[in-house]
């Protein structure tokens, strides 16, 4: 009964990652889906899917909640650390909270201040008046690093809560407003600094120049994470869900927003599959496997442009390299269920 | 070209008319004309009419669809519903705005054309002559009065013209109001009484007969 699952018809496309694999010229690929659904085990199985086939791959993590270190049962920091047994795989975790802390912090080193003062306390501001600034803020900040480490791969693990690429909705806006203030300041610059004195420092102990400059080098980095992002042949999205309601809405959901943002994304890979031996009689499994069987069916006449990738639940948690390396295999050669 | 005479008491009647009727409504009234007429517009409203027909249909399909039992089908749905409600949303916007614009044109052409006019013309022609009044007829206050503000003495001036048009028209405009009133109130009368007589039930009626007859 499982083969007719399986055996996909011929207009549909494979329901493998191959395609993502012989795309030499991704750079960036994110993973995302409802929480608990297996973005980690999936995304872990990618990199060492991409690993053979490519020179370099680092796996990054967004997700507050590290699984990374569970996953390969190895410890990674914020500094990419190649993970053990593989020469070209490295990790990394960040946190997209603290690295606006540390991006915060930082400045208010600069600035002399401690207490966030100075250009620190208008970015301070700025990161709390405009929703996903943070987030924008901080993946510039990982793309800066990474682009310096020259990898040819980069893979995201990204957080379910939230919508980590909410940022890319606002950019135009964002930019816009950057650059009638950025204007508006050249012009009326001479006029304020008039006013505030020879140093221009504003009321509150802030530069203007300074701030001018902070904000202009943020349009600056934004719109270049967008571009990248936004381009097809350097970045796409893998969706993560399991055959269940919730997760099918979440990821029809996510789908759409994602288009609208204009990442390109094809692949779906179905997570945590039943698939009972035959003559079993395990009652939960078969009602279960029909449930899934029914929300299978569903996906496959939906998203019949997309790479639907079918995984198995295993009877084993997917941890360690060896069994990565085994559930990794279904990433490119379609399970067959045991008859 | 009609004399002045003319042209100011046409003046008149039409800003009393559209003080009467309302600015309002002459707007709107020209607005419908204006959507039942061959124009682009009214096409872009056609549109809009059956984009909202299709819209309401795609969403009742899609609310008798089960998200659960036929999901693939109830994402189309759902895609197709977004998509015609964004569009929808960004064509109202339009034709609002095209509404906006088309009422402040109108507002503007009529107050140049009312307003504009009213004051334009005492201004150009306040030395002319309109007529002049018989000689010796009117004391010379009546004649000095007659000629305000710079017309020649003994003629009626174009301003006092206009003063007397306004005031034919409002008295006559106010009579035919007032006369209107009394028609509408005279029949919404007749009205109620001939409801008030078949409420009446029967056998009172036959009581009241009676009691006429004795």
């Amino acid at each position: 009964m499982s083969t007719a699952i399986i055996n996909a018809d011929d207009d549909h496309l494979e329901p493998t990652l191959q395609s993502i694999l012989d795309q030499r010229s991704l750079r960036w690929i994110f993973v995302g889906g409802k929480g608990g659904v297996g973005k980690t085990t999936t995304s872990c199985s990618l990199a060492i899917q991409l690993a053979k086939v490519r020179r370099s791959v680092l796996l990054i993590s967004t997700d507050p909640a590290h699984n990374l270190s569970d996953a390969f049962s190895q410890k990674f920091g914020k500094e990419a650390r190649l993970i053990d047994g593989f020469e070209n795989l490295s990790a990394m975790e960040i946190d997209p909270n603290g690295s606006i802390q540390d991006l915060l912090a930082g400045q208010g080193e600069n600035e002399g201040a401690g207490d966030m003062g100075g250009v620190g306390g208008m970015m301070q501001d700025l990161a709390f008046a405009i929703p996903g600034i943070d987030e924008a803020m901080s993946f510039a900040e990982v793309l800066k690093q990474v682009k310096s480490l020259s990898y040819e791969t980069i893979i995201f693990d990204t957080a379910p809560t939230g919508h980590t690429l909410r940022f890319l909705q606002f950019p135009s806006v964002l930019e816009k407003a950057l650059a009638k203030v950025s204007q508006l300041s050249s012009q009326y610059g001479p006029l304020l600094n008039g006013f505030l004195g020879s140093n221009g420092t504003l009321p509150n102990g802030q530069n203007l120049n300074e701030m001018m400059e902070k904000l202009e080098t943020l349009r600056a980095t934004i719109s270049e994470v967008n571009t990248q992002f936004k381009d097809e042949r350097l970045t796409t999205f893998v969706c993560v869900c399991i055959p269940e309601f919730l997760s099918l809405y979440e990821t029809e959901r996510m789908i759409q927003e994602l288009a609208s943002y204009g990442i390109d994304t094809h692949s779906i890979v179905v997570n945590q599959l039943l698939f009972p031996k035959p003559g079993s009689d395990c009652e939960q499994c078969t009602a279960r496997r029909k449930m899934q069987k029914k929300y299978l069916d569903q996906i496959e006449e939906l998203y019949d442009e997309f790479n639907v990738v079918k995984m198995p639940l295993l009877v084993e948690e997917v941890r360690g390299k060896e069994r990565l390396e085994k559930f990794s295999e279904m990433l490119v050669k379609p399970f067959v269920p045991p008859q | 070209m009609p004399s002045l005479l003319v042209i100011i008491f046409a003046v008149e009647l039409v800003v009393q008319l559209v003080n009467t009727i309302g600015a309002a409504t002459i707007n709107n009234l020209l607005w419908r004309i204006a959507l039942s007429l061959p124009i682009p517009l009214s096409a872009e409203f056609a549109e809009q009419r059956k984009k909202q027909k299709e819209y309401l249909a795609v969403r009742r399909d899609l609310n008798a669809t089960s998200s659960q039992d036929e999901f693939a089908k109830w994402a189309r749905l759902r895609r197709q519903h977004d998509k015609l409600l964004e569009d929808l949303e960004k064509r109202k916007k339009d034709l609002d705005g095209s509404k906006t614009k088309f009422d402040r044109t109108l507002t503007s052409v009529r107050v140049v054309a009312t307003r504009g006019v009213q004051w334009f013309l005492p201004f150009w022609y306040s030395r002319e002559p309109m007529f002049w009044l018989p000689y010796g007829w009117f004391p010379y206050y009546v004649e000095w009065f007659a000629s305000f503000p710079r017309a020649p003495l003994g003629s009626v001036s174009i301003v006092v013209w206009q003063w007397a048009c306004t005031g034919v028209l409002a008295l006559a405009i106010e009579t035919v109001m007032a006369v209107l009133g009394l028609f509408v109130a005279a029949r919404q009368k007749q009205q109620e009484k001939a409801k008030v007589k078949q409420a009446v039930p029967a056998s009172a009626k036959a009581e009241g007969s009676k009691a006429e007859a004795k």
